[in-house]
């Protein structure tokens, strides 16, 4: 790699920074409208097919076509898609309402903590170990250049991820607290509860992998874990049941379904973001879904296999020299990630929501110390073999 | 043992293999026209795709004819009877040819009709149904007065803003 200046060190950064927000606002209304597809297709009916599968604009004209000849639109699966324009454009249209009695200030930086800490998180999340594409040498200042397929490189990543991550809930319970109102307050006051029970689990989920790689780096924990470079084949067993304890916390974590008890819709109103309106709602709307995606990125790299095909630390029976397969590549880790965001669309489609104190049972009797069991076995296997 | 049952979340994957059963037949159904004959989605895309409706579905009255296209109503007058609001009005009469009476007339004011089938369920002679269309509406009070002939009013036509909807089955 080339020696950078500090003006090629800057505008590479940005660059990839850039990439990084457009992957998350891409992702996020795709999956939106994923959520309303999968939805609807597991409750046995179509889901949003209107918005461009009807008889007017545009797609209007297409569409009178094909159904005329007596066939189904071309694009019938995507029917429906610019839905999540719809939705957009409705958030950022729709008047701000502050309430009267509400605490302006903290009612303002609440959704602006919430969707840094879920932004932020991306800046150790490696999407590909190595370099993703070199810029041609025509371009002013970054050519000759390599972009990586990550912003940084912290060698303690695992850890600034899991300290950033948790700082999500200080805007969900400001904004809680701010709104002056009592559906959000007992909402802010599950959300602690509830965030900071699995808190505890998901870490011990997470040192599972940490103990079997002997490694705190976001990318060397991942391909150590997936080729099985220093790690006996029974760690495929503990890494299994962290996985299951991770995804389960994860959904915690995110406030999805059966975990949803901040924003309970039968008792809470809307939970937290109850008194918000407009984009201040479209950000932690945005937040629980880059934290969705957060989750599945983590779970993608930790226990699925991350850059590599096959999963816990599987993948040694694929040589190195096989062209494809046994190569890491990010649609590998890509298609790792919509696995996990569809299991997450599939269990709020499944699974209804559990009661206060289910939850904090399951939480404490049940997932510590079970994590705690999981990585003393990791321990052994560490030591042992 | 219940422990184990509780450890592992049998009960969970059970409900995740039903959604994901029914995910799967909506998914590969769902944009298909060649299986749509047996849809696994319950939804249906109206105005684009004409609606199946059930047999038992209660739509607009009308006479049956038997095999030489003659009317069967032989006038007993038993729905007129047992109409609930009074609807149907039938004046009896003669025909050449016929041993049984004849409805001269059979009005039928569909803007009072409640579709509750006592009409069908009294008749002995199995000679009026409700069929199946649906798309009813009306531009003013007259087009709801349906009787024998006459244009727009005709209970034997087609609904004239019914496009979709299925006559008979």
């Amino acid at each position: 790699m080339p020696t950078m200046t500090l003006t090629q060190t800057l505008v590479m950064g940005l660059l990839q920074c850039v990439a990084v927000l457009i992957l998350i606002f891409v992702m996020v209304p795709l999956l939106t409208f994923a959520e309303r597809k999968v939805i609807g297709y597991i409750q046995v009916r179509l889901g949003a097919t209107r918005t461009a599968g009807g008889l007017v604009g545009i797609t209007g004209a297409l569409n009178r076509g094909m159904w005329a000849m007596g066939k189904l639109p071309v694009l019938s699966i995507l029917r429906g898609l610019p839905v999540f324009i719809a939705d957009i454009l409705k958030l950022i249209l729709k008047e701000d309402i502050i309430p009267a009695k509400a605490e302006r200030s903290v009612f303002t930086l609440a959704p602006i903590i919430s969707v840094m800490a879920a932004f932020g998180v991306f800046s150790a999340i490696a999407f590909f170990p190595g370099v993703l594409f070199t810029f041609p040498a025509k371009f002013p200042i970054v050519g000759g250049l390599p972009f990586m397929g990550f912003i940084s490189d912290v060698n303690v990543g695992v850890l600034y991820i899991l300290g950033l991550s948790s700082v999500g809930v200080y805007g969900i319970v400001l904004g809680a607290w701010a709104s002056n109102s009592k559906y959000p307050l007992l909402g802010g006051l599950r959300s602690a509860a509830q965030i900071i029970s699995y808190e505890v689990p998901l870490t011990l989920s997470l040192l599972t992998p940490v103990v079997l790689a002997g490694s705190l780096n976001f990318k060397d924990l991942s391909i150590r874990l997936s080729t099985g470079a220093d790690m006996h084949w029974l760690g495929a067993i503990p890494l299994f049941v962290g996985f299951l304890v991770y995804t389960t916390c994860g959904f915690a974590e995110t406030n999805r379904t059966p975990f949803d008890l901040p924003e309970a819709e039968t008792e809470l109103v809307a939970g937290f973001h109850t008194e918000y309106s407009g984009m201040k709602f479209g950000f932690f709307y945005l937040a629980e879904y880059t934290n969705m995606i957060v989750v599945s990125c983590f779970a993608s790299a930790f226990f699925l296999g991350g850059y590599y095909l096959l999963p816990f630390g599987l993948q040694r029976l694929i040589p190195a020299s096989v062209p494809f397969l046994g190569q890491p590549s990010i649609l590998f880790f890509f298609l790792k990630v919509f696995a996990i965001l569809f299991l997450f669309l599939w269990v709020r489609a499944t699974l209804p929501r559990y009661r206060y104190d289910q939850l904090m049972d399951v939480g404490w009797k049940w997932l510590i110390p079970l994590t705690l069991v999981n990585l003393f076995v990791a321990g052994l296997i560490r030591y042992a073999f | 043992m219940s422990f184990l049952r509780t450890l592992i979340p049998f009960d969970i994957i059970g409900g995740l293999t039903v959604t994901g059963r029914y995910f799967g037949k909506v998914f590969f159904s769902a944009n298909r026209k060649k299986i749509r004959a047996n849809l696994a989605h319950f939804t249906q895309e109206y105005p684009e795709v004409p609606v199946k409706l059930q047999p038992r579905f209660r739509g607009r009255l009308t006479l049956l004819k038997d095999e030489q296209g003659e009317i069967k109503c032989v006038c007993c007058l038993a729905c007129e009877k047992i109409c609930p609001t009074q609807v149907i009005t039938i004046e009896k009469g003669k025909k050449e040819g016929r041993k049984m009476p004849f409805p001269v007339r059979y009005d039928f004011e569909m803007e009072r009709c409640i579709f509750c089938e006592f009409c069908v369920e009294s008749c002995g002679f199995d000679s009026i149904i409700l069929n199946h269309q649906f798309e009813l509406a009306g531009y003013n009070r007259e087009d709801f007065s349906l009787g024998m002939d006459g244009l727009g009013h005709n209970m034997f036509e087609p609904s004239p803003v019914g496009r979709h909807s299925v006559a008979e089955d």
